[in-house]
């Protein structure tokens, strides 16, 4: 029923050295003032300051929904040429959300962007991860980057709803909204590399017919092989990383004990961590995934039932719940039914009636 | 995916979602509580939920809105059941009606609280303290004064006249609240410009509708009497409009074949004689027809001894 995997870390083959490299601030033709101006002030700022380029405090107000962050536009990308990667963390846990992140500079800086030593975020840890934010952020004279954080909730809402939208369409709409955002913002598209969401050939024809002009390569382990998707799924990887870790429970849970793991399914601490903090009437804080059948179970198991009307049902037993005649009934002699008991339809098409007792 | 839920058995709740009127409440004597009360439904002639306000002074019906699938959210409790009760005034006649009418057969001019009794669900007799029963039972029986006691007897009649005047306050209602009457499905939210046909055309759907509604309140031999006191004709029940079913009747006469086959076999079936040839055709018949194969054998299989 449900499209969950169990996720394991995937491992590049061999994890570069991390190397902390000194930032080098080329020199851009066409740098504003203004970027200059902003790389100065945040040296001078505190290191706890200086995470203020990606400002969650609004998602932080209202984490039910979705909501995007996004840098400033560098000059450089509405006039020349540009690539741009697509990368996704959070997908396989079953708590807090799914980043998706793009990351686009134009061609021309392919190269310097691999000198910032952006590797694919697995390998680094998250302080190594931080630094390698850090720089990119620096680079915004040429490095532009956006961010769609889709909360647990509004993942749950979208799976669960009656028109079921799997995480694979909606992962696919997202990316498909982050790249339309940079083409609005002017950015000059020319090449969009993207990790693989499910087959990959469908995945990107559908991306090639939906943005024509463009060209996409959508690969498995993308994230490892072109720089500017390493820095997405940096971008990705770090804001949530601090979502999770900033995460303002909406519901009144007095004091929450945070150590429930790596948050994926198939981890012990956070399978425990959902058994504690499954309530029987409402099942979850919506930090949880409830689509996710880990979820799921535990609620079946060990919550209250709840019945929605669009649960399945047997097919007779449904049309008779539901008062209507099954098709078979018209194909032998009608039966005597007490038709002649039914009360008037001013009643029963408001759903009142009698009752025989309290 | 999902193991079948299993609904739990409902237990009992002791709280339930009313909407009622501040009259269930008022009552000017303390302690006299408002109570459910278990009375015979004159429509279906069994037991169902009423209400006797404080101090027995009025009558209310019980009806539960109710649909799968709702539970209701009280406070800070989960109420299963997600009924809705809705207590609203009736006129205690309608109860007293069929008591009237079966001591009505005897024909005897009788003290009305000997009639209004009820072995299966005594707080019937009760129905008579609400301040409008003993007023308003002129409407349905005769009354008759003697030495300062009175004694009423069923009357046809009366009860006819009454029920019609329900009938024409139903469809004041129906028309003020504007609920569709009409056998075709309307849209409410579809605003239809009314026109003077209409009215006309609306005259007997609502008087049927009205009679409808009433009809939930009186037993169904005095739901005929009264379409024919208000001129309906009776519906055709839905089952004498379908077709007649495809079975054949059974008979016990052996099968017999629907033609005579065996003309073919008679004489008198003998070939025709050829038509008379046309000109064209005898000439043609004259043709040298040596070494050439009739039509027919192209369609025919080929026999062994053609292959050499």
């Amino acid at each position: 029923m449900f499209e969950e995997r169990c996720f394991e870390p995937r491992m590049s083959a061999s994890p570069p050295p991390v190397q902390v490299v000194a930032v080098i601030y080329s020199k851009i033709q066409n740098r504003s003032g203004k970027a200059a101006v902003e790389v100065k002030r945040r040296a001078t700022q505190p290191p706890s300051e200086q995470s203020a380029a990606m400002d969650l405090k609004q998602f932080e107000a209202d984490n039910s929904g979705s909501f995007r962050l996004a840098s400033r536009i560098p000059d450089v990308c509405r006039t020349e040429d540009c690539c741009l990667g697509v990368d996704e963390a959070g997908r396989g846990p079953v708590l807090g959300p799914m980043v998706y992140g793009i990351c686009f500079c134009p061609v021309s800086k392919k190269e310097e962007l691999k000198d910032l030593k952006v590797a694919d975020s697995k390998t680094l840890n998250e302080a190594e991860r931080e630094n390698l934010f850090q720089k990119l952020d620096e680079a915004q004279s040429y490095v532009g980057w956006a961010l769609q954080i889709l909360s647990p909730n509004m993942i749950s809402t979208s799976m669960l709803q009656r028109t079921k939208y799997n995480l694979n369409a909606l992962s696919h709409d997202t990316a498909i909204g982050l790249i339309q955002y940079a083409l609005d913002s002017g950015v000059q598209l020319k090449e969009v590399y993207v990790d693989t969401v499910g087959p990959a050939e469908k995945y990107e024809e559908k991306l090639s017919q939906r943005f024509p002009g463009i060209q996409v390569t959508v690969r498995p382990k993308a994230d490892s092989l072109f720089p500017v998707v390493s820095a997405a799924s940096i971008c990705a990887k770090v804001a949530r990383d601090r979502v999770v870790k900033g995460w303002n429970f909406a519901e009144d849970l007095g004091e929450i004990d945070a150590d429930y793991g790596s948050g994926y399914p198939n981890d012990p601490k956070t399978k425990e961590w959902l058994l504690k903090y499954l309530d029987p009437v409402f099942g979850y804080p919506q930090f949880v995934r409830f689509s996710w059948s880990t979820a799921q179970t535990l609620m079946d198991s060990k919550a209250v039932p709840v019945h929605w009307d669009d649960d399945e049902e047997d097919g007779e037993k449904a049309a008779q719940r539901q008062n209507n005649r099954s098709m078979l009934s018209y194909f032998s002699a009608s039966a005597e039914g007490d038709r002649a008991q039914q009360t008037h339809r001013f009643f029963s098409e408001r759903r009142l009636k009698s009752l025989k007792s309290l | 995916m999902a193991a079948k839920k299993k609904r739990t058995p409902n237990t009992q709740n002791d709280s339930w979602v009313v909407i009622a009127a501040d009259s269930v409440t008022e009552t000017q004597k303390p302690d006299c509580d408002p109570d459910f009360v278990k009375l015979r439904n004159p429509s279906t002639e069994e037991a169902s939920l009423y209400l006797l306000g404080a101090g027995d002074a009025q009558l209310y019906e019980v009806k539960a809105f109710e649909e799968d699938f709702h539970s209701w959210f009280v406070g800070q409790t989960v109420q299963r059941d997600g009924k809705l009760l809705f207590v609203t005034q009736m006129d205690p006649l309608y109860l007293i009606l069929p008591y009237m009418i079966k001591s009505g057969q005897e024909g005897k001019f009788q003290p009305v609280d000997q009639v209004v009794k009820d072995d299966e669900f005594p707080a019937s007799s009760r129905l008579l303290r609400c301040t409008r029963s003993l007023t308003s039972l002129h409407h349905i029986a005769e009354e008759k004064e003697v030495g300062g006691l009175k004694f009423h007897r069923y009357s046809q009649e009366r009860t006819m006249n009454w029920l019609q005047k329900k009938v024409e306050r139903t469809i004041v209602a129906l028309k003020k609240k504007n609920i569709c009457v009409g056998e075709g499905v309307k849209s409410t939210t579809y605003v239809r410009v009314k026109s003077e046909s209409d009215d006309r055309e609306d005259t007997e759907d609502y008087l049927r509708y009205a009679h409808g509604l009433i009809s939930e309140y009186i037993s169904e031999e005095l739901s005929k009497a009264l379409l024919k006191h208000l001129g309906l004709p009776e519906l055709k029940s839905p089952k004498e409009t379908e077709p007649p079913s495809k079975k054949r009747k059974l008979s016990d006469k052996p099968v017999e074949a629907g033609e005579d086959y065996t003309k073919f076999n008679s004489a008198d079936f003998a070939r025709k004689p050829p038509k008379k040839m046309t000109a064209a055709q005898k000439t043609l018949a004259k043709v040298d027809k040596s070494g050439m194969k009739p039509m027919s054998s192209f369609f025919s299989p080929k026999t062994k001894a053609e292959k050499k």
